[in-house]
C-alpha cells in the first residue's frame, strides 16, 4: 500500500484526536448522588492525569468537594495504579494560588504584566472580532496554533475550520520529530502509540542512547525499566552525563557529545562483520541489506573510539553483547532526539539498528502496535485551505505536525505569506522554540498573541488575551485510547468543578467557534451526550467506563511476531527500509553517514539539558508542592574544569553563550558526573513571569542560551545542544 | 562524595535544632538549684558549731533555690510545642524516660527544699514570715533539721545528676551519649552553687569553706571535662566528631572554640584567685578589694557553668550519628 | 497479629520522589515537612563512579529509643510493630526528636511531634502505606514478618539485607537490599 508520509501522518493525527467528548455534565452526575446531605461527603473519581504528556490514569479522591489525594488507577496500564511525583503534586496545580482565574486583557504594553481582567464574554467577543478582522485582512492561512496536549484538539478544529493549515505541535519540532521520521523512513511507522514500544521487562539487553529514565519520568515505562534492572537485564547507556540510569549500568559509556552516530554505525559493522544480526528476520522483512553493509565497512570500531572518546574495547564487547542476546535487545528510540541538526539520521541508524538484531515485534524489543477495532467516526469537513501551510515542501518528511520553527521564521519575514495570529494552548513557547529572541521579534510582529493556559507562563505574559484553562482535574475531554501491548479507553471526568473563572478547553475553543460561525466544529453543549454514544458505538458500557475510568477493547493483533500476527510495514515495498531510497531521492544519505559536528573550543562548554522527575518543562516549576523540593536548577560543571576555573560547589555563576547572551546567575553544581567538555542543566525554570510567584527568578532559563539551532534538514526539526557557553563567577 | 538529599526537615538537618537558650538556662538553673540545696545542706550539717546561729548558715540560700528553680521551669515550660498539654507529665511515669523522672522530682524537690529552708531559719527571722502557720512549721521542723538537710541533700545530688543523664540518655547524639556528662553536669552544679552561696553567705568563714570547697570542685571539674573530652576522642568517629566544633576556628563553629577559651581562662582564673584568697591571713572581716575578689571569682564560677551549658547543648545538636558521609 | 516491616530494594529506586510526594498527600504533612527522605549519593572519580540511592524513613524500631524517651508516653509501640505517636498526649519537649538516630521526627505546627505513621489508616483496612502503593520503581515493599508466605518475608529469605545503624541497637524494621558499584552485586 503507497501511502504518501505526509497523509499518512494527516490520518493518523486525526484519527488520534478524532473523537471529543465534553464532560461538564459528568462532574453534576457524579456530585448529585452526594447532594443528599451526608456530613462529610466522600467519593472517588477516576480520570486521566495530564501533568505531563503520559496521561496516567488516576483516582481522585474528593472529601467534600475538595481533592484531597491522587492515586494511581490499577485499571490503567499506564499507571498501573501508580502515580510519579507530579502527578501526585496534581492537588499543587489545582489549588495553586497563582493559576489563572479569569480572563485578562492587555492594558498596556506586551510584556509589561498590566493586564485587566474582564468577562468571558468580552474576552471571547474581543478575541473572534480580532480572528475574523486578521482572517480577512491577511486571510486564514494567517493563523497559526502552537498546541500541547489534549486542549489543543478543540483548537485544531477551530483553526481547520477557520481555514488554516498552520497548526504545529512543539512536541514534534523541538522533540520527537526526528525520531518519528527516522523510524517512519525505516519501518513505516513511528516507535511510539500512547507511549514507546519498548518491552523492557523481556529484554536481555537495553541500551540507552541519551535516555536519562528515571530523571525522565515516564511512569509505565520507568515502572518497566526497573523491573528490568532487577530482573538483571543488561543495560548499556551512552550519555556524556553519569545519569540515574547510568548509575544502574553494567556499561556506561561516557560519549563525547555529537558522536553517537559514530558508535551506532561502528556497532553496526561489528555486528554485520561478525554476524550476529539476526539473519533469518533480515532476508524475511527488510531490504538494503547490502548498501548497508557496505556503507558501514569503513565505521569500524577503532575509527569510532576516536570519534566518541570510549575505549575500542568497549564499543567491540558491547557490540557484541547486543549482537550476542537478538533479538530481545532494546535499542530504546529515545524521546526527545532534537541535538544537533543531524538526527534523523541518527534516528535512522538506531532504527537500522534495531531492525538487524530482529527486535522490532519480538520480545524484549519493540513491541507491535496493537490493532483496536473501534468505529471511526467520520472526519469533520473542514474547509480547504486557500494556501499550503508556510513548509509548503521544505521538509517533505514533515507530516501533519506542522513546523514550529517554520511559521516563526514566517511571522518575522513575512514569506511565503505573513502569519498575524498566534494562538498558543498549554505550551510556553518562550522556554520551548530556540532562540527566544527570534520568538520575542515574531511576537512583535502579530496583530494577536492569544494565549489558552492553566499557569501565567512567559509566554502566556505577553500575550493580548488570556483565556484561562481548567486543570485536568476539573473538566472532561475526549475519551483516550490507550495503547501498550493491550488496548483500551480511558475517560477524563472532572473530579471538581472548574475552580475560580476558568473553563475547560472544549467550552473555550465551542464559544470561540460558535462567534466566528463554526459551530458545526465545535463540541456539542452537552459534552457528556456525544461522550456516551461514542463509548456505545464502540461498544463499550459507559456507566462502567465512568466507574472504572478504564475498559480494555478487544485487540486483533498480537504484540510479537508469529506465523499468525506477521508486521505490517507501512514502507513503499512493505519491508523494513534499510537503505532508504526515498532518501536518496531527496538528495539525503540512504544509509546514514556520519557527520562530525563542531566541539567546544578550551574554555567553552557545550550545553546540556535534561529534566528532573519532579517537573515537567517549565510547567510545574510554579507548583507548591513541587516548588518545595526542587525550587531551581543548579548548573552541573565537572569538578577538573571547575576547578580550573576557581569554581567551588555551590557558588553562583553567570553563564554567557557564544552569541553574548548572558543567562541569570545560577548555583554551580561541581560534580564528577559529567565529561568536561559539557554542563548540564535542567530544563524549565528561570522564569521571568512576576504571577508566578515561586518560580519567579528562580534557576536559569536554559533556553534563553539556545541562540544557535541546527534544523534538520530532513524533518525539519531544531537541534538544540548546539550552544557553548563560557562560565563566570559571581563577582 | 555527592550528595543530594529530598525532603529533609529543617528542624535536623543540617543539625538537630530543637532545644535552645531556653533550655540550657534552665539546665544552669536548675543546676544552681541543686548545687545550692547541697551546699546549704552541707553548710548546716557541719558538726562543728555550737550555736544554732552560727550552725545557722546560708539561711536564704534555701530559700532562694525554689524561686531559682522556679524561673528555670518557666523557661523550659516556654520550650514546650504543645503547652496544653503540660499536665500529661503528671498522669503518667515512664520508667524509661528520664525526662519523666525530672518531672516528677521537679515536683518532689520543692517541698524538700522548703521544708529545709524552713527549719534552718533562726527565730529572729520568723517574724519576717507572711503567714502565721509558716511560723509555726517552722517552729515544728527546727528540730528536724539534720534529717531535712539529709533529704535536701540527697535531692540536690539528683537534681544536679538528672540533667545530666537526661542528655546522656541520647545514644543519637554522640557528644552527649558520655557517662562522664551526668559527673560533669553534677560538678558544674555544685560549684556554682557554692559560687552562689560565697555571695550569699553572710558570714566570713561561710564565704571561706564555700571557697575552700569550690577549689576542689573547680579542679573536679576541669578534670572530669578534659576526660569528658579525651573520652570521646577515643570513642567512635562519631564521638570524635562530636567534640571537633570545638577546636574548629572557622566562622561556622566560632563560638565553640570561643567558649573552649573562655573556659580555660575562667575556671583556672576563678581557681588561682580562690587560692589568693585562701593564703591570705584573714584577720577580720573580709571587706574591700578582698571581697571583690571573692565575689569575682564566684562570678566567673557562675559564668563558666552558663558557658558550659550552653555549650553542650548547642554543640550535643551539632553532633550525630550521620551517614550521609559514606556510601555504603 | 500483623507484625509490619518495609524492605526497600534499592536497585530499584529510580529516585523520583514520587514517595515523598505521596505520602505529604496523604497524610497532610506541612508544607517544608517531610516524613521521607531519598539521598542520592555518588562516589568516585570520572568515569569509574557509583551512586547509590536510598530513601529513609521512620524505621519503626523494635527497641525505639524515642518510645523510651518520651515522657508522656506518647510515643508508643502499637500491637502491629508501629512507632505511634498520641497526639492527644504529646507535649512537644522534643525529647524523642533528640533521641531518633534517623532524624525521623518533626515539629508539627500544631505543637505535637509527627513522624511516619506506615499510613496506619491505610494498613489497618489492608491498604499498603501511600510511598509503597505509588514506589514507581517497585522499590518499597511493605508486609507482615508474622507471616511467612508475605512477599517481604519471603524476600528477606532471598536476600542479604541490611538496617541503618545497626550498631546502635534500635532494630529498625526498615530493611534495605543494597545497591553499589556493579549491578548485580548486593552489599
Amino acid at each position: 500500500m503507497a501511502v504518501n508520509r505526509r497523509d499518512f501522518l494527516k490520518l493518523s493525527a486525526t484519527v488520534a484526536g478524532g473523537s471529543m467528548l465534553a464532560g461538564g455534565g459528568i462532574a453534576g452526575m457524579l456530585m448529585a448522588g452526594d447532594r443528599g446531605g451526608a456530613a462529610a461527603t466522600v467519593h472517588s473519581v477516576p480520570t486521566v492525569c495530564e501533568m505531563c504528556f503520559w496521561k496516567c490514569g488516576l483516582i481522585a479522591r474528593v472529601v467534600n468537594g475538595r481533592v484531597v489525594k491522587l492515586d494511581g488507577n490499577p485499571l490503567h496500564p499506564q499507571s498501573r495504579g501508580k502515580l510519579c511525583g507530579r502527578g501526585q503534586a496534581g492537588i499543587g496545580l489545582l489549588y495553586d494560588p497563582d493559576r489563572l482565574k479569569r480572563p485578562f486583557i492587555r492594558g498596556g504594553v506586551r510584556g509589561d504584566g498590566r493586564y485587566r481582567p474582564a468577562s468571558w464574554n468580552e474576552a471571547l467577543e474581543i478575541t473572534a472580532d480580532k480572528l475574523k478582522a486578521i482572517s480577512a485582512k491577511y486571510g486564514p492561512e494567517s493563523i497559526a496554533l502552537f498546541s500541547h496536549g489534549t486542549s489543543g484538539d478543540y483548537f485544531r478544529s477551530m483553526v481547520k475550520g477557520m481555514g488554516s493549515p498552520n497548526i504545529t505541535f512543539p512536541s514534534f519540532s523541538q522533540c520527537v520529530g526526528a525520531r518519528n521520521v527516522g523510524y517512519e523512513l525505516t519501518f513505516g511507522e513511528s516507535p511510539a502509540s500512547s507511549c514507546e514500544r519498548v518491552d523492557l521487562t523481556r529484554s536481555k539487553v537495553i541500551v540507552l542512547i541519551g535516555t536519562h529514565l528515571g530523571e525522565n519520568m515516564h511512569n509505565t515505562q520507568v515502572q518497566d525499566f526497573a523491573e528490568a534492572v532487577a530482573n538483571g537485564a543488561r543495560l548499556i547507556v551512552v550519555d556524556p552525563r553519569f545519569s540515574t540510569a547510568a548509575a544502574k549500568a553494567h556499561s556506561w559509556l561516557p560519549i563525547r557529545p555529537g558522536s553517537d552516530t559514530a558508535l551506532l554505525l561502528s556497532w553496526i559493522n561489528v555486528i554485520i562483520s561478525e554476524g550476529l544480526y539476526d539473519k533469518e528476520y533480515v532476508a524475511r522483512y527488510t531490504e538494503g541489506f547490502a548498501e548497508l553493509a557496505q556503507t558501514v565497512r569503513e565505521y569500524t570500531p577503532a575509527w569510532a573510539a576516536r570519534e566518541t572518546d570510549l575505549s575500542e574495547s568497549q564499543i567491540i564487547e558491547t557490540a557484541r553483547q547486543i549482537g550476542a542476546n537478538s533479538p530481545n535487545v532494546c535499542i530504546h528510540p529515545g524521546r526527545h532526539t532534537s541535538w544537533y541538526g543531524n538526527d534523523t539520521q541518527r534516528a535512522r541508524a538506531m532504527a537500522i539498528l534495531t531492525a538487524l538484531l530482529g527486535s522490532w515485534g519480538r520480545e524484549g524489543g519493540i513491541w507491535l502496535a496493537p490493532s483496536a477495532p473501534l468505529a471511526k467516526s467520520p472526519a469533520p469537513e473542514f474547509p480547504e485551505a486557500a494556501r499550503p501551510d508556510v513548509i509548503a515542501g521544505g521538509y517533505p518528511f514533515v507530516g501533519g505536525e506542522g513546523l514550529t520553527n517554520a511559521v516563526r521564521d514566517a511571522t518575522i519575514s513575512g514569506n511565503p505569506y505573513p502569519i498575524k495570529a498566534w494562538i498558543m494552548v498549554g505550551t510556553n513557547l518562550l522556554h520551548t522554540l530556540p532562540d527566544p529572541r527570534q520568538t520575542m521579534a515574531a511576537i512583535g510582529k502579530l496583530d494577536l498573541l492569544l494565549a489558552i493556559d492553566v499557569m501565567p507562563t512567559d509566554s502566556v505574559m505577553q500575550a493580548d488575551i488570556i483565556l484561562p484553562e481548567s486543570s485536568y482535574l476539573e473538566r472532561a475531554d475526549d475519551l483516550f485510547v490507550v495503547k501498550q501491548k493491550e488496548a483500551g479507553i480511558a475517560i477524563r471526568q472532572p473530579a471538581v468543578s472548574p475552580l475560580h473563572e476558568s473553563k475547560p478547553g472544549w467550552w473555550i475553543a465551542r464559544e470561540l467557534m460558535l462567534r466566528l460561525g463554526l459551530e458545526k466544529f465545535a463540541q456539542p453543549a452537552n459534552f457528556e451526550q456525544k461522550l456516551k454514544a461514542k463509548a456505545e458505538k464502540w461498544g463499550i458500557n459507559f456507566a462502567a467506563l465512568t466507574k472504572n475510568g478504564y475498559i480494555p477493547v478487544r485487540t486483533t493483533s498480537g504484540p510479537y511476531i508469529s506465523e499468525s500476527n506477521q508486521p505490517v510495514f507501512g514502507t513503499k515495498s512493505g519491508k523494513i527500509v534499510l537503505a532508504s531510497a526515498e532518501l536518496r531521492e531527496h538528495g539525503f544519505d540512504a544509509v546514514p553517514r556520519y557527520e562530525k559536528v563542531p566541539q567546544p573550543e578550551t574554555g567553552q562548554f557545550r550545553l546540556l539539558y535534561g529534566r528532573s522527575p519532579l517537573h515537567t518543562f517549565s510547567r510545574t516549576a510554579n507548583n507548591p508542592q513541587l516548588n518545595e523540593l526542587v525550587s531551581e536548577n543548579e548548573v552541573w560543571i565537572n569538578s577538573a574544569a571547575a576547578s580550573r576555573l576557581g569554581i567551588g560547589h555551590g557558588a553562583y555563576v553567570r553563564l554567557v553563550n557564544q552569541d553574548g547572551v548572558r543567562s541569570n546567575r545560577v548555583r554551580a553544581k561541581v560534580t564528577q558526573r559529567l565529561r568536561d567538555e559539557c554542563i548540564y542543566l535542567v530544563h524549565g525554570f528561570g522564569s521571568t513571569s512576576p504571577w508566578l510567584t515561586k518560580a519567579h527568578n528562580k534557576g536559569v532559563n536554559d533556553q534563553q542560551l539556545i541562540t544557535r539551532y541546527a534544523v534538520d534538514p530532513i524533518s525539519g526539526i531544531t537541534g538544540m545542544r548546539v550552544n557553548f557557553v563560557t562560565i563566570e563567577k559571581e563577582a | 562524595m555527592e550528595t543530594t538529599i529530598l525532603g529533609l526537615n529543617s528542624a535536623t538537618f543540617p543539625h538537630l535544632h530543637i532545644w535552645d537558650w531556653r533550655v540550657a538556662l534552665y539546665l544552669f538553673l536548675g543546676g544552681l538549684t541543686a548545687g545550692a540545696m547541697v551546699m546549704s545542706s552541707v553548710a548546716n550539717l557541719r558538726k562543728d558549731k555550737s550555736s544554732l546561729k552560727e550552725k545557722a548558715c546560708c539561711v536564704r540560700l534555701p530559700l532562694i533555690a525554689p524561686l531559682l528553680l522556679a524561673v528555670g521551669m518557666f523557661f523550659l515550660f516556654l520550650d514546650l510545642e504543645n503547652k496544653k498539654n503540660m499536665f500529661w507529665f503528671y498522669m503518667t511515669l515512664q520508667p524509661l524516660s528520664p525526662m519523666s523522672w525530672g518531672s516528677w522530682a521537679l515536683l518532689a524537690v520543692y517541698p524538700v527544699m522548703i521544708l529545709f529552708g524552713l527549719s534552718v531559719l533562726p527565730e529572729e527571722f520568723y517574724p519576717r514570715l507572711p503567714f502565721a502557720f509558716l511560723k509555726r512549721l517552722a517552729a515544728t521542723l527546727q528540730p528536724q533539721m539534720r534529717r531535712l538537710a539529709a533529704a535536701n541533700f540527697v535531692m540536690g545530688i539528683l537534681l544536679g545528676v538528672y540533667t545530666g543523664v537526661l542528655l546522656s540518655s541520647y545514644v543519637a547524639r554522640p557528644l552527649w551519649n558520655s557517662a562522664l556528662l551526668p559527673v560533669l553536669f553534677l560538678i558544674s552544679a555544685l560549684s556554682s552553687g557554692a559560687a552562689l552561696a560565697i555571695i550569699m553567705a553572710k558570714q566570713d568563714k561561710a564565704k571561706l569553706f564555700f571557697t575552700k570547697v569550690d577549689i576542689w570542685l573547680l579542679f573536679a571539674e576541669i578534670f572530669v571535662l578534659v576526660g569528658l573530652f579525651y573520652g570521646h576522642y577515643s570513642s567512635t568517629e562519631a564521638h570524635r566528631e562530636a567534640i571537633m566544633p570545638f577546636f574548629d576556628i572557622s566562622s561556622q563553629h566560632f563560638p565553640y572554640a570561643i567558649s573552649i577559651i573562655l573556659l580555660s581562662i575562667v575556671l583556672p582564673g576563678a581557681i588561682v584567685l580562690k587560692f589568693l584568697e585562701v593564703r591570705v591571713d584573714h584577720e577580720g572581716p573580709i571587706v574591700g578589694r578582698a571581697k571583690t575578689q571573692m565575689i569575682t571569682s564566684a562570678a566567673l564560677v557562675l559564668v563558666g557553668a552558663l558557658i558550659i551549658r550552653f555549650a553542650i547543648v548547642y554543640a550535643g545538636q551539632l553532633s550525630s550519628l550521620s551517614r550521609y558521609t559514606s556510601i555504603y | 497479629m500483623p507484625r509490619y516491616a518495609m524492605l526497600i530494594d534499592q536497585r530499584r529506586c529510580v529516585g523520583c520522589m514520587a514517595c515523598i510526594v505521596a505520602c505529604k498527600n496523604e497524610n497532610k504533612v506541612p508544607p517544608g515537612m517531610y516524613r521521607t527522605r531519598v539521598a542520592e549519593t555518588t562516589a568516585g572519580i570520572f568515569p569509574k563512579l557509583r551512586m547509590e540511592l536510598r530513601s529513609e524513613l521512620c524505621n519503626h524500631c523494635d527497641h525505639a529509643p524515642c518510645v523510651d524517651a518520651c515522657p508522656t508516653g506518647a510515643s508508643h509501640k502499637e500491637a502491629d510493630g508501629s512507632v505511634q505517636i498520641d497526639k492527644s498526649r504529646c507535649v512537644g519537649c522534643k525529647a524523642c526528636m533528640a533521641a531518633c538516630p534517623y532524624d525521623a521526627r518533626y515539629v508539627h505546627p500544631d505543637g505535637h511531634v509527627d513522624k511516619c505513621s506506615f499510613c496506619n489508616h491505610r494498613t489497618k483496612v489492608g491498604k499498603a502505606p501511600a510511598c509503597v502503593e505509588t514506589c514507581i520503581g517497585g522499590s518499597r515493599i511493605f508486609g507482615d514478618l508474622n507471616d511467612p508466605n508475605s512477599e517481604i518475608s519471603r524476600r528477606l529469605r532471598e536476600h542479604h539485607v541490611r538496617v541503618l545503624l545497626p550498631e546502635v541497637g534500635t532494630k529498625p524494621k526498615v530493611f534495605y537490599i543494597n545497591r553499589f558499584s556493579t549491578p548485580g552485586q548486593e552489599g
